[in-house]
């Protein structure tokens, strides 16, 4: 059974799309509406419905993709609040997705150190951050404070970018970097000025005292202790026999590049 | 040739060196492939800059000359993908201390990026031609992998045409008999789809993926290969949203139109002829392509897209000319575990020769390169209106098209409920996932000027939506477009 001649091709479409539904068993194709589609599918001879029906859904398809048209214009969004702090560097974030990938014992110190530089994160890495940290409500907390208005904005325009915990972070653990255990043998390293730092290392590493067992609370002592021990000991274990040695030199070098390209005291 | 094997980009800036760095080694990875702790110590002195010449890497390798104890310094080469060195030191450790030195160095950050030399690549080639560890990521033909193809295999690229016949006569059979095959199941394809109108779309058949798979099957068979590939796509349409049946009947009509189209090819005009064969799956012999007149410009490479299709990753990199304002694509696929190209990096300008497929096509393959790429770039944007005339003016030449770039400047907003791009000429409803909206929402604001947080980007039209690609900054490149996931595709 037709259902009469459609006035516009979108109607049309329509209709197609309902005859397609049932069948050209149950329901004869539409009329199509005077016009250049309807001239196409008369000049194609076609033996039977289900044919013909085909041609005309080949036509009306075809055109309606062709006539891809912009839809109305709309309204800008509202910004967010302005924010006069600079954003850290290309390079800065380049290091701060090493220090993702590699050593993430370092991501606190690296926004931290934003922080009080007085710098925001630029928008990808921000987004990435917001997404990283949804569940942990102090490092959510610092990347709202580095993000700045922007992150609460971006929050607000993309829900699944929100926290997902309801726990508020205290404002010292958010200032403050997490404590990192550090065995009372090497707790004074920590604030151990270079030579004494490499010294007392490398007769760890010569001696086998500091063996793959040791590894985490080694990686603790290099992501803690003072930066003027860095170049030195990148520079000294770089060079060593044991790989534990190689893989710290790795973690003191790219700390001490981190900090450097966020302009902290080295 | 395939696209890997045009040459790598030269580019030490960007976000190629960021990705570079994301996967490179670490130092206790060095320490574990070497013969032993000794090893690295005496690697260690050699891995400083100044004893190394004509150093340089890429996803895939590092090569360089160390000045060593000899008279000659020791070409050395690392394939950091599937793990392999080699060295002309005379060394019988393996690795010898030379390669891990050019690995310390590499992961220090100290091998600079650049353009593979060829004693490298044929050195790749060679392993990669290998059964095992046999590494993907080359171009093929058009119209996807064949089913079953391991991509980038000799027959992937020689498409019907590998029984490589030695005379003129066996090769016109050879091409008669495809023609025939295809014919064939050009018209299967059509009583299929003729059926498929008798029976109705709530016919409970189109929701079981086998009344799909089969004629997808048969279309390999014919050599319609392209044509196979979107029949499987158009099976994933079905019950995935409200209007499926609306997608699901649009696609039928196109596919009945290449159909109706591929059994006209010889009362067409050339170009069109062409245009409808590649649609339908006829392969083209990569040298036929690298054969034809090249289009020599500076090449803006706008933005890449992956998608999974079936067992295969495909990537499209879409490229600009300079002079020429043609848009180009360049394809590249990985099976499992096989590695995508990532020679090119998207941001950057290459001055490149592309030859493309028949019929004025949009696939290209990447030709000789004159130039290393300049690392940034920021290119030319239109309207929305601009670009939709254009999109409507490629799809009308071409109505199966089913991807087109544009470079607008535009802004995210919301309309009816619905995200959005919009600038004062338009808008166009935007796809795509949360990480990429939030990027562009924080880079249109970082871009904002005089109040209007307009930003350039390259979009992606589908008939199912426009897809962001990327964001083009003033002093960067976001490459926001679909990704592989790591799992799937080798760690190259």
């Amino acid at each position: 059974m037709s259902t009469g001649v459609s006035t516009d091709l979108e109607s049309y479409w329509h209709e197609l799309v309902t005859a397609a539904l049932l069948g050209t068993d149950r329901r004869q194709p539409p009329i199509p509406p005077p016009g250049p589609v309807a001239d196409l599918i008369d000049d194609a001879v076609r033996p039977d419905d289900a044919s013909r029906m085909l041609a005309a859904v080949s036509s009306v398809a075809a055109a309606r993709r062709a006539a891809f048209v912009a839809g109305a214009p709309a309204g800008q969004l509202q910004m967010p609040d302005p924010d006069e702090r600079l954003y850290c560097n290309a390079a800065a974030v380049a290091t701060w997705r090493t220090v993702v990938a590699e050593w993430p014992v370092l991501e606190d110190e690296w926004v931290l150190t934003v922080i009080e530089g007085g710098m925001r994160v630029p928008p990808d890495a921000l987004v990435e951050q917001l997404q990283r940290h949804r569940g942990d409500a102090t490092r959510r907390a610092r990347t709202a404070i580095a993000g700045g208005p922007l992150a609460v904005w971006l929050v607000d325009h993309v829900p699944s970018l929100a926290a997902t915990t309801r726990a508020i972070a205290s404002a010292e653990a958010v200032a403050n970097l997490p404590e990192l255990p550090v065995p009372p043998e090497l707790t004074h390293l920590l604030t151990a000025d270079a030579h004494t730092f490499v010294r007392r290392l490398a007769q760890g590493f010569d001696s086998g005292e500091f063996r793959a067992p040791h590894r985490a609370v080694l990686v603790n002592l290099f992501a803690r202790c003072r930066p003027e021990v860095l170049a030195n000991a990148a520079a000294t274990f770089s060079t060593a026999h044991v790989g534990l040695a190689l893989a710290l030199a790795d973690l003191a070098k790219l700390r001490h590049r981190m900090l450097t390209e966020l302009g902290a005291a080295v | 040739m395939t696209v890997t094997e045009l040459a790598i980009v030269g580019t030490p800036a960007g976000y190629r060196e960021s990705v570079a760095e994301l996967k490179r080694w670490t130092v206790e990875q060095v320490a574990a492939v070497a013969p032993s702790p000794r090893s690295v110590a005496a690697a260690e002195p050699l891995a400083e800059r100044d004893r190394w010449s004509a150093l340089g890497g890429d996803q895939r390798a590092l090569w360089g000359r160390c000045r060593g104890s000899g008279a000659e310094p020791y070409d050395t080469a690392v394939d950091h993908v599937e793990v392999a060195w080699r060295c002309s030191c005379p060394s019988r450790k393996h690795p010898c201390k030379h390669a891990l030195a050019l690995l310390l160095l590499w992961v220090r950050g100290a091998v600079p990026v650049s353009s593979r030399p060829k004693s490298v690549e044929s050195w790749i080639d060679r392993r990669d031609r290998r059964p095992t560890g046999a590494a993907a990521g080359s171009d093929t033909s058009p119209g996807e992998p064949p089913e079953g193809a391991v991509p980038g295999s000799a027959g992937d690229q020689l498409g019907g045409d590998d029984s490589s016949p030695t005379d003129r006569d066996q090769l016109d059979r050879s091409r008669d008999e495809r023609v025939a095959r295809m014919m064939e199941g050009l018209v299967e394809l059509d009583r299929w789809l003729e059926d498929r109108m008798r029976t109705g779309l709530a016919d409970p058949a189109l929701a079981r993926y086998g009344t799909w798979d089969q004629l997808a099957a048969r279309l390999v068979d014919a050599r319609a290969g392209a044509l196979a590939n979107r029949v499987r796509r158009l099976a994933g349409l079905v019950g995935a949203s409200p209007d499926w049946h609306a997608e699901v009947l649009a696609e039928l009509g196109l596919l009945h139109l290449i159909a109706q189209a591929g059994r006209r090819l010889p009362t067409m005009p050339s170009e069109l002829a062409d245009a409808v064969a590649t649609a339908s799956g006829w392969q083209v012999r990569h040298a036929d392509v690298l054969g034809g007149v090249p289009e020599t410009d500076e090449w803006f490479v706008a933005g890449r897209s992956d998608t999974r299709e079936d067992r295969i990753e495909v990537r499209r990199l879409w490229l600009r000319g300079g002079r020429s304002g043609r848009w180009a694509m360049l394809l590249s696929f990985a099976a499992y575990q096989q590695s995508l190209d990532d020679s090119l990096t998207v941001g950057t300008v290459v001055h490149a020769d592309l030859h493309r497929y028949p019929g004025g096509s949009l696939r290209a393959l990447a030709g000789r390169r004159y130039a290393d790429p300049l690392p940034f770039a920021t290119p030319k944007a239109v309207t929305i209106v601009d670009a939709c005339d254009e999109i409507g003016q490629a799809v009308a030449a071409e109505p199966w098209l089913e991807r087109f770039p544009a470079t607008i400047r535009a802004t995210p907003s919301v309309l009816d409920g619905r995200w959005v791009l919009t600038d004062a000429t338009g808008s166009l409803p935007l796809q795509g996932d949360d990480r990429a909206l939030g990027i562009l929402l924080a880079a249109s604001v970082g871009a904002a000027s005089s109040g209007e947080m307009l930003v350039g980007m390259t979009i992606e039209w589908t008939p199912w939506g426009v897809r962001l690609l990327t964001v083009h900054l003033p002093d960067r490149t976001l490459d926001l477009g679909p990704r592989a996931e790591a799992t799937f595709v080798g760690a190259s």
